[in-house]
């Protein structure tokens, strides 16, 4: 009786009429309306921003033709069309027009179009990029014989061959024999390239060793003092060791300098629309082609040529221009190793946290200052990180460990190693969320069927809890990597430079320099945007090198999820 | 106003037909639970139970919602150690040492009993896997050994015949019958003294209940086997004694028959006959 009572309610006032419609807000039609609208903006946001960065980007090296423009006040300009826009013309400007284009641009509400042409020759215009409004314009044309010369320096060349010298066969004239020309560039970029690999390699290594000499010396100094008989003993043997060297210097000088002198022999003369004339080496030329003469075939194979270039070459032209592959590799070696520092370190954290501390007020505060520190903007990260890794334990290191390099700071400054344990630290708050509620999502059921096994509470977490858990920790890393291959803020106080001489890895013991400064994609992203001299010449670089970091860190992203997903498998068998 | 609850064999009448726990044959006391109480925080849970449990017997748990079966049933092998507050009272004797006793190693103690749970819970990991983990968590590691405690495990659980070519699969692909005498075979892979089964029915369909009925009137005699139960039907087929509780009471402990034709208390009649609960 009593229940029937509850369930029926006790009417104390009369009920209010129902009605036989719900209102608008109550069926929720204008939420649904809402919610999707808001979902929709999102996504038209994410896709629009990811097409715009697409677009820009893989149209970026695709070869333009070169424009020839005849100015009304005379002069020539040839270039490669960039864009157009409109634009309100001065009115010096206006005064020095005729009258016809003046009264067509007033039509137009003062305003007149304009188009941006790449002009390239830099060392002889002191300027890529020139702007030429329509009505200067008296004709265009794009003759067949203008070519686009990428070359090592200076950026590119807008113009004509005017002569060939291949050893001595001149070929001045009209019609350069571009098959011959193609051949020879190709033996002259493999000389180029023989005498990178002495002059980096060969000479590199010789110089590593005389440095690793004269540091044994100072070791011994250090170690010994002056004038022990071990001194004297090390002296002699590195006295020896360095005259080895310098001959082994000597010889390879010799030989790189005999490349250099038959690279010589191969000279290519360009001259720009105005007549100019500019004479550079076959070897310096990176790629040489005729930009109106191209077939579909041909613009396909400067495509991927550049490519190629960009994903495997060094940078040059202030990171203008040239490749980005060592940037790709301090990206994806800087995560990595985060990901190896922040992983055990939050999944440990979390583990205690969640399964030994004692549930309190203390848990507590130390759980939400976790959170908490995902909050923190992450250039305070990079400044502790520079004053407590590099100038603290750095130092430290420096002094133990190098004495014989200081000055010099080896591990005293900003570094990879220093750089991925500051975002380890900048990321271990997602880390340890994420294993918390994966380790409290583990069903009781399965800890207690463990325990009642006579497992004890360590065995329940390593056979039972870890492995349940595993997914949601690997969802958190899977962030975490995310935001750390993201950062760059903290990267530019603790490591990434604009330019690193060297990888982080190559030949030399200990084949792993952690100590060394390294590129980041990211940075790179910055520095050609907004620091490069011409920034118009750096935008294209921008996009596309955007549209690699997205590629690599969705690259990176989709294969923690892969392995995610296996494991999910391994663990969540559907019922039949 | 509980009393200590007394075996009946006593008061059993000649003319009646024998209890079935003669048929598993009494062979003394295996478990005995004296003036246990129990509080989660400042909740008292149970009052002062007794009972002891025969050795070789099954003996079910019955009672509505809430009136201590399941805590009392995991007091015995500690499980509610888990549960932060808890506090007890009484002792709980296996062979005669009080598995409270702070001297106990509580790993060890569990290890003598096996528990089966309310939802079939197999571990996330092959049938083998499952079956050897209590195994392995004692440190054997000889396979020989494992792959012998794996087909006596099951064969005990009335599995193998059904999975002896699916060893390898995870377990989790088994249905819900075959994952509860799973779990059986899990507990009783170690060979324990006590077996605890905590409504090792309540998720599973009258076939599969009907199957691990079978089994446990099975491992009668074999193991001691307590198990808490919803279903009086139930607690009236498998078990040899019944045990009656009600709001962390023991209204009523004897021979099942007795409980269920002939119940002593008011209390006890009315849940039997579905009165009230």
């Amino acid at each position: 009786m009593e229940a029937r009572a509850r369930e029926v309610g006790t009417p104390l006032s009369a009920p209010p009429a129902v009605r036989r419609t719900s209102d608008l807000a109550a069926r929720g039609e204008p939420f649904l309306w809402l919610f999707g609208g808001a979902l929709g903006l999102g996504i038209f946001m994410i896709v629009g921003f990811l097409l715009l960065v697409a677009w820009n980007g893989i149209s970026t090296f695709w070869p333009k033709p070169i424009e020839v423009v005849a100015l009304k006040g005379g002069g020539l300009v040839a270039g490669e069309p960039t864009r157009a826009e409109s634009f309100r013309p001065g009115p010096e400007r206006l005064a020095g027009l005729d009258a016809a284009a003046r009264a067509a641009i007033e039509r137009n509400g003062g305003h007149a179009r304009r188009t941006l042409y790449r002009i390239g020759n830099y060392d002889l215009y002191n300027e890529d990029f020139r702007w030429v409004a329509d009505f200067e314009v008296a004709g265009a044309s794009r003759p067949a014989d203008m070519v686009f010369v990428e070359r090592l320096e200076w950026g590119p060349f807008v113009g004509r061959i005017k002569e060939v010298d291949l050893d001595g066969a001149r070929s001045a004239g009209a019609a350069p024999d571009l098959g011959r020309l193609s051949s020879a560039h190709a033996a002259a970029r493999a000389r180029w390239q023989r005498l990178r690999e002495i002059e980096r390699g060969a000479i590199g290594e010789v110089n590593h060793d005389l440095n690793a000499e004269r540091l044994r010396l100072r070791r011994a100094a250090l170690d010994h003092g002056r004038d022990g008989p071990r001194f004297r003993q090390v002296e002699a043997e590195v006295a020896a060791r360095t005259a080895a060297l310098e001959r082994a210097y000597a010889g390879l000088t010799a030989e790189a300098e005999a490349i250099r002198k038959e690279d010589g022999k191969f000279r290519l003369t360009l001259a720009e629309i105005g007549g100019k004339e500019k004479t550079v080496p076959l070897s310096e030329v990176v790629r040489l082609y005729p930009a109106n003469d191209l077939s579909l075939w041909g613009k396909l194979r400067v495509y991927v040529s550049r490519w190629a270039e960009f994903l495997s070459d060094e940078p040059r032209e202030a990171n203008t221009e040239g490749g980005v592959l060592p940037a790709i590799f301090g990206t994806a070696a800087m995560t990595l190793l985060m990901v190896l520092v922040v992983a055990p370190f939050g999944v440990l954290a979390a583990l205690y946290l969640r399964e030994y501390a004692k549930q309190g007020k203390l848990v507590s505060v130390v759980r939400i200052s976790v959170n908490n520190l995902a909050g923190v903007p992450s250039i305070v990260y990079g400044v502790f990180g520079l004053g407590f890794f590099a100038y603290i334990v750095g130092a430290t290191i420096d002094q133990l460990v190098f004495p014989e390099r200081l000055p010099n700071p080896t591990f005293g400054t900003g570094g990879l190693l220093w750089s991925s344990l500051t975002l380890a630290l900048l990321t271990v708050p997602v880390v340890v969320v994420a294993t918390e509620e994966a380790l409290a999502a583990v069903p009781r059921s399965m800890r207690e069927g463990s325990l009642a096994c006579g497992a004890s509470k360590w065995q329940t977490i390593r056979y039972i809890v870890l492995p349940r858990a595993m997914p949601g920790i690997m969802t958190g890393l899977i962030l975490a990597m995310a935001r750390g291959a993201g950062e760059v803020a903290p990267l530019m106080l603790v490591g990434v430079v604009k330019l690193a001489p060297e990888l982080p890895v190559d030949g030399f013991f200990p084949y792993i320099h952690l100590e060394r400064s390294f590129m980041h994609l990211g940075f790179h992203i910055y520095d050609v945007g907004f620091q490069s001299r011409n920034s118009e010449a750096g935008k294209p670089m921008v996009f596309v090198t955007t549209l690699l970091l997205i590629g690599l860190i969705a690259a990176m992203n989709a294969t923690a999820i892969y392995l995610r997903n296996r494991l999910k498998r391994k663990y969540a068998v559907g019922h039949f | 106003m509980a009393q200590p609850a007394t075996l009946l064999d006593a008061e059993r009448k000649d003319d009646e037909p024998p209890a079935r726990h003669e048929r598993a044959g009494a062979q003394g006391i295996a478990l005995e639970i004296a003036g246990f109480s129990l509080w989660y925080g400042e909740t008292q849970a149970l009052f002062d139970n007794t009972v002891a449990v025969q050795k070789g017997f099954v003996t079910a748990l019955i009672g509505p919602s809430g009136c201590g079966k399941s805590t009392l049933l995991r007091a015995i092998n500690r499980m509610n150690d888990l549960i932060e507050g808890v506090r007890i009272a009484g002792e709980i004797r296996l062979d005669g040492v009080d598995v409270y006793d702070p001297r106990v190693d509580v790993i060890a103690l569990r290890k003598r009993m096996g528990m089966v749970f309310q939802k079939p819970n197999p571990f996330p990991m092959s049938v083998f896997d499952n079956v050897v983990y209590p195994l392995r968590v004692d440190g054997v590691r000889n396979r020989a050994v494992l792959g012998e405690a794996c087909e006596r495990a099951l064969r005990g659980a009335a599995l193998w015949e059904e999975v002896k070519d699916r060893l390898g699969d995870n377990a989790l692909g088994l249905s819900g019958g075959q994952q509860q005498r799973l779990c059986i075979a899990r507990a009783i892979a170690v060979e324990p003294d006590v077996l605890l089964m905590d409504e090792p029915c309540s998720a599973l369909d009258p076939l599969a209940t009907a199957r691990i009925e079978e089994l446990v009137d099975e491992l009668r005699g074999r193991y001691t086997i307590i198990i808490v139960t919803h279903n009086m039907q139930q607690a009236a087929r498998v078990s040899d004694n019944t045990a009656f509780m009600y709001l962390g009471r023991m209204i009523e402990y004897g021979d099942t028959q007795m409980v269920f034709t002939n119940p002593r208390r008011r209390r006890t009649a009315d849940y039997v006959t579905g009165r009230f609960g």
